[in-house]
């Protein structure tokens, strides 16, 4: 047993995390969500614009632009906004091409930042019942946006999120994001239906145009403008819900380094919003679910990951070290002669067995994500390219965002 | 009662309750380990008694015995592996484990000397090797000299290994000590009464034994 016992607390909380988890989904709020019919009807249908801000995304805008053409909403009713946030590639030439289109207003702005080419398309949406906002390397599926709508009937709903999933993933991280991303799909569902959201993602998350109105525009935030707004929505007392089979597909970061990036961002994002702008959010009993439950673990599960990283690799390398001092005790053809085994011994300990069990449980949500969303693509390689890796990997952006917003440091886009 | 808190109740129970199953199916394990180990123990002590039984029986022909003490020597030093794995597991405190390897200790002394009467009655030449050690913290080259023994044990079937606790509160193991006259620097080697103290290589430890002693060794293993 020995030090392992440290591990326990952790564990806990992760199996208490998804026996939460479960309760939730399984409730009655979060089972009426899921079963609730699509718009069919589309007439009377709210007036909708989609906000796209636009830096350097020359070969993937035409896409995003494209796939939102093609939802399936009255022409009439659905306006698209495309800010150009002062790009220095060929993303205005790309824009340019659509303007004549009669549902599409082309802007093009100084480069200002994210939050301030949203802001700049909310003032074009002036009509809009509804603002939705997609990033510039994502695409929608064709149903998306009445799948959306459809969640704006319950009158108390103010913002509505997607479920994402990684388009196409080709490399082993973006495979990894793959079954990340479809975990989130149930995450996102079950905390909805209670509503603990701390964050409306960049791709396809639509608000009322009375959002803006009484809590005013994004802000800088420090780069996670979306937890910002959201935040801001939970401090109001508004709900935000989601809308399970409304699919976006959004690009991954394909290598170490972007990914480490865009993480870096979110998580310091995260943690400045949460610790600096938003604390009284934590333990509030106005809002008890996020207050006592999501926010806290949030935070508990950055530290968690760095301890139990820093654990494992110290288990590992001191093992490690102790086994080769032993294998050079002897020849190595012993130590790699066939020991017959038995289940004597099987190194079954509370750790293996409780981690076998949340295992196994993210890949039941991963699982019921997919199918639920209807989420597209084979998830059975990603997901193992997601045990091997996440674990590994997770910790590095996770230090490396504590380490940045202990010491000040300036969080960058790209 | 608000959604939230009964949710948070019943997630509390189900925690609980996973990790409650998970506990008890781990000490049902490990109940079963002890069990296991106690059930070779009980075998190995009968097997015991039945050899000096008959060593006394037969005092015409007592080197009959002689083949069935070989197979003997092989259990105790399986009994010894999983001893040594069930301490690892669950600890130098556990009581149950500590009787048992006081037991194994027994056995191993018990067989030492069985050995030693087989041999000056019946004439073998026996390769023994008293092996000390220490898993306190205090020994830092016991984990490879226990290793290499094992290896020398696995290579040479016919190698009688007695590996023993040093720190064990057992007197008949006490008396083993004083009788080989040990200075308590560990690892500690009695082969074939010689003392050898330390673990440097594998090499170094085969020059411990006297010659051509391993080469008989393996010579009864294609006996």
């Amino acid at each position: 047993m020995g030090s392992e016992i440290l591990t326990y607390p952790f564990i806990f909380l992760a199996l208490y995390f998804e026996s939460f988890l479960l309760v939730t989904y399984l409730s009655k709020p979060a089972r009426e969500r899921r079963n609730a019919p699509t718009t069919t009807n589309l007439s009377g249908t709210p007036q909708v614009a989609i906000v796209v801000s636009v830096w350097n995304e020359e070969t993937t805008i035409k896409g995003t632009i494209e796939s939102l053409l093609a939802l399936e909403y009255p022409q009439d009713k659905l306006s698209l906004i495309l800010v150009n946030d002062g790009s220095t590639d060929g993303t205005p030439a790309v824009i340019d091409r659509f303007a004549a289109h009669p549902q599409i207003t082309a802007l093009h702005e100084q480069h200002a930042g994210k939050f301030a080419a949203m802001n700049a398309g909310i003032e074009y949406a002036k009509d809009a019942e509804l603002i939705g906002f997609l990033d510039a390397d994502s695409l929608v599926a064709p149903d998306a946006l009445k799948e959306i709508v459809a969640a704006f009937a319950d009158r108390d709903i103010d913002a509505v999120t997607a479920s994402m999933s990684i388009h196409k993933p080709r490399t082993m991280l973006q495979r990894m994001q793959y079954a990340e991303y479809t975990l989130s799909i149930t995450l996102r569902h079950a905390f909805a239906s209670i509503n603990s959201l701390y964050v409306t993602p960049g791709p396809f998350s639509f608000y009322r145009q009375s959002v803006f109105t009484r809590l005013g525009l994004f802000k800088h935030a420090y780069l996670a403008e979306d937890m910002e707004m959201a935040m801001r929505m939970q401090r109001a007392g508004m709900r935000i819900g989601n809308a399970i089979r409304a699919r976006v597909y959004t690009k991954g970061p394909p290598t170490f380094r972007k990914l480490l990036k865009q993480r870096v961002r979110w998580t310091t994002g995260f943690l400045r919003n949460v610790l600096f702008d938003y604390r009284d959010l934590i333990g509030s009993r106005k809002n008890a679910a996020l207050g006592l439950l999501v926010l806290p673990l949030g935070i508990m599960a950055i530290g968690s990951g760095i301890f139990l990283f820093i654990y494992y690799v110290t288990q590992v390398v001191q093992h490690g070290l102790h086994m080769i001092t032993l294998v050079q005790a002897v020849p190595l053809s012993y130590t790699f002669s066939w020991h017959p085994l038995t289940w004597f011994y099987v190194p079954i300990t509370m750790t293996t067995l409780l981690g076998t069990t949340l295992m196994l449980s993210v890949l039941a949500w991963m699982m019921i994500g997919k199918h639920i969303s209807k989420t597209p693509g084979k998830l059975a390689l990603n997901v193992v390219v997601y045990a091997l890796l996440y674990g590994v990997i997770t910790p590095i952006w996770l230090m490396y965002s504590v380490s940045n917003v202990a010491l000040g440091t300036r969080t960058t886009w790209r | 009662m608000s959604l939230f808190a009964r949710n948070s109740l019943i997630a509390l129970l189900i925690a609980g309750a996973i990790t409650g199953t998970v506990a008890y199916a781990i000490n049902y394990l490990n109940s079963a380990r002890i069990a296991e180990l106690s059930a070779i123990e009980d075998k190995l002590s009968i097997d015991t008694l039945s050899l000096e039984t008959q060593f006394s029986l037969i005092a015409a022909s007592p080197c009959d015995s002689v083949a069935s003490t070989t197979t003997f020597t092989g259990e105790l030093s399986d009994l010894g592996s999983r001893l040594a794995y069930t301490e690892n597991q669950l600890g130098t405190n556990n009581d149950k484990v500590m009787r048992l390897k006081e037991q194994y200790s027994l056995l191993e002394i018990r067989d030492y000397l069985l050995t030693k009467q087989l041999a000056a009655t019946c004439g073998t030449k026996p390769v023994t090797v008293l092996y000390f050690y220490s898993n306190k913290g205090d020994c830092a080259d016991c984990d490879k000299a226990g290793y290499a023994l094992s290896y020398l044990r696995t290579t040479y079937p016919a190698l009688r290994v007695y590996s023993f606790d040093y720190n064990l509160d057992l007197g008949a193991l006490k008396t083993l000590i004083v009788l080989t006259k040990l200075n308590g620097s560990l690892p500690a080697f009695v082969i074939n009464g010689k003392r050898s103290y330390g673990f440097t290589s594998l090499d170094d430890l085969e020059q411990q034994f006297p010659k051509g002693a391993l080469a008989t060794s393996s010579a009864n293993k294609s006996n």
